[in-house]
């Protein structure tokens, strides 16, 4: 037995079995006031509110994964299996509309179909009486769905050029035609992508709430928000987060359930598929929908952003002004290498295992994913606090004047609920890597008796790095763009660009917000693109080893 | 282009110490307040403040909520000496979850009238505005406006826009409207209003002026400042709009308009209390409050004290006759109110 634990302790564990503390004990604090009395509020939401809620929640997720998995995919596929023109710009430039954070994306579109907005304004100077109005589920859907959409594409491509072009040849040598050697050949090998990218679509929805907020879409975020603020109810938010979470767990159960024991893992051996040169009408039409879906998607909205960002640049930028870019960047910077640094180190502890309580152990820290930022943020206030409250005599012996909340003011908090909160990301990501390369090097590598942390350095990192790369893309973008815990948690009058961006917009200065969102748009940007074209240099390399 | 990254990071972190020790005064009194508001000339009048008191003035801006929930987690450790946030509803919450303390001050008392401050003296009214009907002249006459009861006829159907319930403004009125109707009228007016709407409410108070001016509805229920804001916007097609409503305040000849306040606090924790008040009583006082409000147009609740062109443009009027405090305490079941009746 003593044997048996002793053999199991090694950095994985370890690491895995402290940060799963660490998050669990701050969900505890919410999970137990699940369980305490429903106060008159929540029975007034449940008698209420509550089917709404759920009726829009699930009329949203549904078509907002429904939407962005065939446009991922139909973009990944095109993009990976065809040659056009304007192929290798397109592949990257996929990504970018998740440098457009959704809310920037939501206010953008309803202002621009408004009375005053330069879509509306056209379209009366054009005599064409069409009214739309963004502001209801169906626009909300528009924005998840075109924001989101490169989570599905991402994951999709990057399994789609990994995969060998010999099960599609040999099934085409079967005599399977196109369409079926893509239901029954390409698509159930990308099963694990995208269904990891829809997954992340679905859970980035649930968790918004300034979009849903704005255009008055009762879902349960909104709820949360709702009970917590307007009814003054922690216990009936925290009860309804409990139902959201629960939803989350079907969604997820139902998704393993589904998969049961077929495993997916493939070796990338052999060349890759070639793409195949589009010809005729499609080779215009093609692309051509693929660069529309980019002009919904970023070049609209970013085009009305420079526009207010020329009224107002004078009157926003100032010496200030570079201190939100560092803040947003030294915080995107740490969390994301401490998120994928846990991620890799939890996905290690758990590759292949048939262990309960490993499994229970990871279940629980990706939950933080599956809980609105707001809730995460309560959880992560109170949880540090106590530290603080508990530290004092020890912060005391250093300096008899401190006060008590010395972690709680520094950064710690912030980047401790960021890891919190998007381990999940960085997991999947990693997870869906393992799935594809499989366990036989590692496997091997151990039977040669190098160690954990050598076989991790020096075969398991260099064949993921592709997953360990888009983990750390789509982290970084998250955090950089993420609001409620940045707004609730950061530290006395640490400003970034995302809560600049909301101040503004809270205060319906939307002209005003112009500036700072393009800014935090650029960075984004300057993230998808540096890493997607490093990502390249480092694919060339590993074809060339091979 | 690692390097470059690298060197990227330690220019950063170098910037990141270098930045924590601005702003920081280790010898000089100070005060922190906890402020909704962000406006260039706030920071001119604490300047001032500071020149005649030789206290700084520490501002940690964000939304209402977010600070009260700031408040309450930090509890006594809190490093908040004043809260300001707007909406007399949001104030006794705080008031109600223990984080502000009773103030006995006469320049207070004398400065602020007695219904736009806490009937305990917990806060204190420094800025009010009013939620006025905004119609468009071409398909209303103010004549036919008088009473934001008569916007639930019949002859209203589809015409009215406002945000949605689960807006603290729109709580605040019919908290008032509890109060002045009692609670029967009152939800027979939610039931009424939410019968004549002309969209599923959403959007902000803006977007509800520019859905009147579109020709969606006729008549918006509004804050006053947002027309003010608007004139002044920096894109030119909202000065357009704010130019072509018009406003009208409802319910003169009855029971006034609704008026609500952004309004001051002492926390419960605070460790310079003194300082604390003087800082309230200041901004209360007259040469600080004609800056204070315009910089939202908004009217001075401090009545010696001029109001913006804007708003004596539009006259005085006559404003609810109850004690703003009220507004809190009807908040709740205001609120549970606009769900049953499925006001959305």
């Amino acid at each position: 037995m003593l044997s048996r634990i002793k053999r199991n302790i090694n950095v994985f564990s370890v690491i895995s079995v402290i940060a799963a503390l660490l998050i669990v004990i701050p969900m505890l604090n919410i999970l137990l006031e699940v369980l305490s009395p429903p106060s008159a509020a929540w029975v007034h939401i449940r008698e209420n509110l509550l089917n709404a809620y759920i009726r829009n929640t699930l009329l949203l997720i549904g078509f907002v994964a429904v939407f962005s998995a065939l446009l991922g995919l139909f973009s990944a596929y095109v993009v990976s299996r065809f040659e056009f023109r304007g192929r290798n710009l397109l592949s990257w430039m996929l990504i970018l509309p998740l440098a457009m954070p959704s809310y920037i994306a939501a206010y953008i579109y309803a202002d621009m179909f408004s009375y005053t907005g330069t879509i509306a304004r056209f379209m009366r100077s054009a005599n064409i009486p069409l009214r739309v109005n963004m502001m209801n589920l169906s626009g909300a859907i528009f924005i998840f769905t075109m924001t989101l959409f490169p989570y599905v594409y991402m994951m999709s491509r990057s399994a789609l050029s990994s995969q060998s072009a010999s099960f599609s040849e040999n099934a085409r040598l079967l005599g399977a035609n196109r369409f079926r050697v893509l239901s029954r050949v390409v698509l159930p090998l990308l099963r694990p992508a995208l269904v990891a990218g829809t997954l992340l679509v679905v859970l980035e929805t649930l968790n918004d709430y300034g979009v849903v907020a704005y255009y008055n879409v009762r879902v349960f975020s909104f709820a949360i928000f709702n009970a917590w603020f307007s009814l003054g109810d922690t216990t009936a938010a925290i009860r309804l987060s409990g139902v959201l979470m629960l939803i989350v767990f079907a969604i997820i159960f139902i998704e393993r359930a589904i998969r049961g024991k077929r495993q997916y893992s493939m070796h990338v051996k052999g060349k890759p598929v070639e793409p195949k040169k589009l010809r005729g009408i499609s080779a215009f039409i093609v692309p051509a929908t693929l660069w529309l879906i980019m002009a919904l998607a970023f070049f609209i909205p970013l085009a009305q952003l420079f526009y207010y960002a020329s009224l107002t640049f004078s009157d926003v930028i100032n010496a200030n002004f570079i201190f939100l870019i560092i803040n947003s960047l030294t915080l995107a910077i740490t969390a994301t290498a401490i998120t994928v640094f846990v991620a890799l180190m939890l996905a290690n502890y758990n590759r292949g295992t048939k262990n309960r309580f490993k499994k229970g152990l990871l279940k629980v820290t990706n939950l933080g994913y599956a809980i609105p930022g707001a809730v995460i943020a309560i959880a992560v206030m109170l949880f540090v606090h106590g530290i603080d409250r508990t530290l004092y005599p020890v912060y005391r012996l250093f300096n008899p004047d401190t006060g008590r909340l010395v972690i709680s003011s520094t950064l710690i908090m912030l980047t401790f609920a960021f890891v919190l909160r998007f381990m999940a990301i960085g997991y999947n990501s990693i997870e869906a890597s393992y799935d594809k390369v499989g366990e036989k090097f590692t496997e091997a590598s151990y039977s040669l008796r190098a160690g954990k942390l050598r076989t991790l350095l020096t075969v398991d990192v260099p064949m993921i790095k592709h997953g360990l790369i888009s983990a750390a893309i789509i982290v970084f973008i998250d955090v950089i763009k993420e609001l409620p815990l940045t707004l609730i948690l950061r530290p006395t009058n640490y400003n970034t660009l995302a809560s600049e961006v909301f101040r503004y917009a809270r205060e319906e200065m939307l002209q005003e917000s112009a500036v700072p969102a393009l800014v935090l748009i650029g960075v984004a940007t300057f993230a998808i693109y540096y890493l997607t074209h490093y990502n390249k240099k480092g694919v060339a390399a590993n074809v060339r080893e091979n | 282009m690692n390097k470059l990254l690298l060197s990227l990071s330690v220019g950063m972190i170098v910037l990141m110490l270098s930045a924590c020790t601005f702003g920081v005064n280790p010898d000089g009194e100070s005060i922190t307040v906890f402020s909704e508001r962000h406006y260039d000339t706030d920071q001119i009048l604490f300047d001032l403040f500071e020149q005649q008191t030789g206290i700084r003035v520490n501002v940690i801006d964000g939304g209402a909520d977010e600070l009260i929930n700031r408040l309450e987690n930090e509890s006594e450790d809190t490093s908040a000496d004043v809260l300001i946030i707007a909406d007399a509803g949001r104030l006794h919450r705080a008031k109600t979850k223990d984080l502000l303390q009773p103030v006995e001050s006469d320049t207070l008392f004398e400065n602020i009238p007695s219904n736009y401050r806490d009937a305990d003296n917990y806060w204190f009214g420094l800025t009010k505005r009013a939620r006025v009907l905004v119609y468009h002249p071409d398909r209303v006459d103010p004549s036919e406006l008088s009473t934001y009861e008569a916007l639930t006829e019949p002859e209203w159907e589809g015409r009215v826009v406002t945000r949605t319930s689960t807006n603290i403004y729109n709580q605040s009125l019919m908290a008032s409207f509890i109060e002045i109707m009692g609670e029967e009228d009152a939800r027979a007016w939610a039931e009424g209003i939410t019968a004549n709407f002309a969209r599923t409410p959403a959007g902000n108070d803006r977007d509800q002026s520019k859905f009147v001016v579109e020709g969606g509805a006729d008549v918006a229920i509004m804050n006053t400042y947002y027309i003010g804001r608007m004139m002044n916007s920096s894109d030119p097609f909202e000065q357009e709009v704010a130019e072509t409503v018009g406003v009208f305040f409802p319910n003169q000849d009855t029971t006034g308009t609704h008026v609500n306040v952004s309004a001051a606090g002492v926390t419960k924790h605070s460790d310079n209390v003194e300082a604390a008040v003087q800082f309230i009583e200041f901004l209360s006082g007259e040469e600080a409050q004609e800056s204070f409000a315009n910089a939202n147009y908004e009217y001075p609740v401090n009545e010696n004290v001029e109001m913006h062109d804007l708003l004596k443009s539009w006259g005085e009027f006559k404003a609810q006759d109850i004690n703003l405090s009220v507004l809190g305490e009807n908040s709740y079941q205001a609120t549970i109110i606009m769900d049953e009746v499925g006001w959305e």
